[in-house]
């Protein structure tokens, strides 16, 4: 999906339709399915499987008590699918695009270049993460709740010291508040069938099935 | 003792890394631009990186060690001492070698990135390993600790010494010298014939050669050595 405006409304809105009903869950899955290179994605990221791994534990846990553990479960996970796709998706510069679009180019454009920041953070601290599971490798040392200390100093130290980096860059450049950009977007009409595509399944989400078949009663 | 590479070949999501040779014992300088693949090479060597066909085989090697460009990563110890400990070595010798002496209980993370490289290379030499592979070494060194490494390095009396590194100024003398061109990895041969075509050669040697005082090798003996030498 290349229009970044259909794309994040189009998570948001399937992400409250699996999360208000199995039925919104089941569909928005579909969807999922239908919309997005899905096997690719699952194949790509691997941090899928310990977050089901995570929910399913939870969901047992909720089971376990009296909740409804398996319909949790399964609506979480089809939450996972979509941010995955939304993730994945995202490009650099579009978080600015979008936020200065939306609420112009003072609090927009502050908007934008925090949420960037914090994207490009991310994935550093993801490409981090893996440099430090092979260093202790090399160590001879296995990955543990031992690691778990160690890891997280490394990782925040070096976000801290990254972020200490761009403010005096930014400082350096003269940079107070604000800026200009004049964002652009290409909208192809498969975005916009997708899209479309996405309020029908929150609509399933909402309205009982049974009032679909209003007209067989 | 030796490593062969039989048409090792890695890919990544655009990139791809064929590598065919052997390394016998000494020291070997593999060079090549940023992003060129040095760094996927070592992994690669060190059994890191899943190749995607070919295979690579060691003879007689029994340990081996790779140091990763960012000392900052390979950080386990909550003080200088506990990451010389993390490495099974004593901590009293390495911050005097490194000159951290009354900073044995310091936390690793208040050390400069120029001091954590000196004490992570100094745990790295502190040990004697079949296979060391150096990746960037050089990186946020002074000329002055540039220049100890490389006594470091060619003072190593056994084993495979292997080099990952886009330094042109100051290196040691080497057996042998490689380079990444275009995905591959290519064997420019033994210095200095392997001058000739080596695309990666320093401005240095290069232009000593020009001047027809070619250097024996790439250390700074051996250029001061050429730069002296008489002519005719």
């Amino acid at each position: 999906m290349q229009d970044p405006r259909i794309r994040i409304a189009t998570a948001a809105i399937l992400s409250i339709s699996a999360f208000i009903s199995l039925q919104g869950a089941a569909f928005a899955f579909f969807w999922w399915l239908g919309f997005t290179p899905a096997v690719q994605l699952v194949k790509k990221i691997r941090l899928v499987f310990p977050l089901l791994l995570t929910i399913a534990f939870f969901s047992l846990v909720l089971e376990l008590f009296g909740g409804n553990g398996l319909s949790y479960f399964i609506r979480m996970t089809v939450i996972i699918l979509i941010g995955i796709w939304l993730y994945k998706e995202q490009k650099p510069g579009e978080f600015l695009s979008i936020s200065v679009w939306l609420f112009g180019d003072r609090f927009g454009f502050e908007l934008g270049l925090v949420s960037e920041m914090g994207m490009q953070s991310l994935s550093l601290i993801s490409a981090d993460f893996k440099r430090i599971r092979l260093a202790e490798k090399i160590k001879g040392m296995r990955w543990g709740v031992r690691s778990l200390i160690p890891t997280g100093m490394i990782l925040v130290h070096g976000t801290l010291a990254r972020a200490q980096d761009s403010a005096e860059l930014l400082a350096i450049r003269g940079y107070r508040s604000g800026g200009t950009l004049c964002p652009e977007f290409l909208t192809k009409p498969m975005d916009v069938v997708a899209g479309l595509f996405a309020v029908c399944v929150f609509f399933t989400a909402v309205i009982p099935v049974s009032e679909f078949f209003i007209l067989y009663r | 003792m030796k490593i062969s590479l039989n048409r090792a070949y890695a890919v990544r999501d655009h990139w791809s890394l064929l590598a065919s040779g052997t390394f016998n014992q000494g020291v070997h300088l593999v060079s090549g631009d940023v992003g060129s693949g040095k760094s996927t090479l070592a992994l690669m060597m060190a059994e890191l990186f899943p190749l995607s066909s070919g295979r690579i085989e060691k003879a007689e090697i029994t340990s081996c060690m790779l140091s990763l460009q960012f000392p900052e990563l390979h950080l386990t110890g909550r003080s200088v001492a506990e990451e010389c400990t993390s490495w099974g070595i004593s901590a009293d010798d390495i911050v005097v070698a490194t000159g951290l002496t009354g900073r044995k209980d310091a936390s690793p993370f208040s050390l400069s990135r120029g001091e954590l490289k000196r004490l992570h290379l100094a745990c790295i030499f502190a040990k004697d390993y079949d296979l060391l592979l150096l990746d960037e070494p050089f990186s946020s060194l002074d000329c002055q600790e540039k220049t100890k490494l490389c006594t470091t390095i060619e003072q190593k009396s056994r084993g495979i010494t292997v080099i990952f590194t886009h330094e042109q100024n100051i290196l040691p003398r080497v057996s042998r010298i490689w380079e990444i061109l275009d995905g591959k990895l290519i064997d420019c041969g033994r210095p200095p014939d392997a001058f000739l075509h080596w695309c990666h050669v320093p401005p240095s040697v290069k232009r000593l050669t020009a001047l027809g005082l070619r250097p024996d090798n790439i250390s700074m003996e051996d250029l001061q050595e050429a730069a002296c030498r008489i002519q005719g």
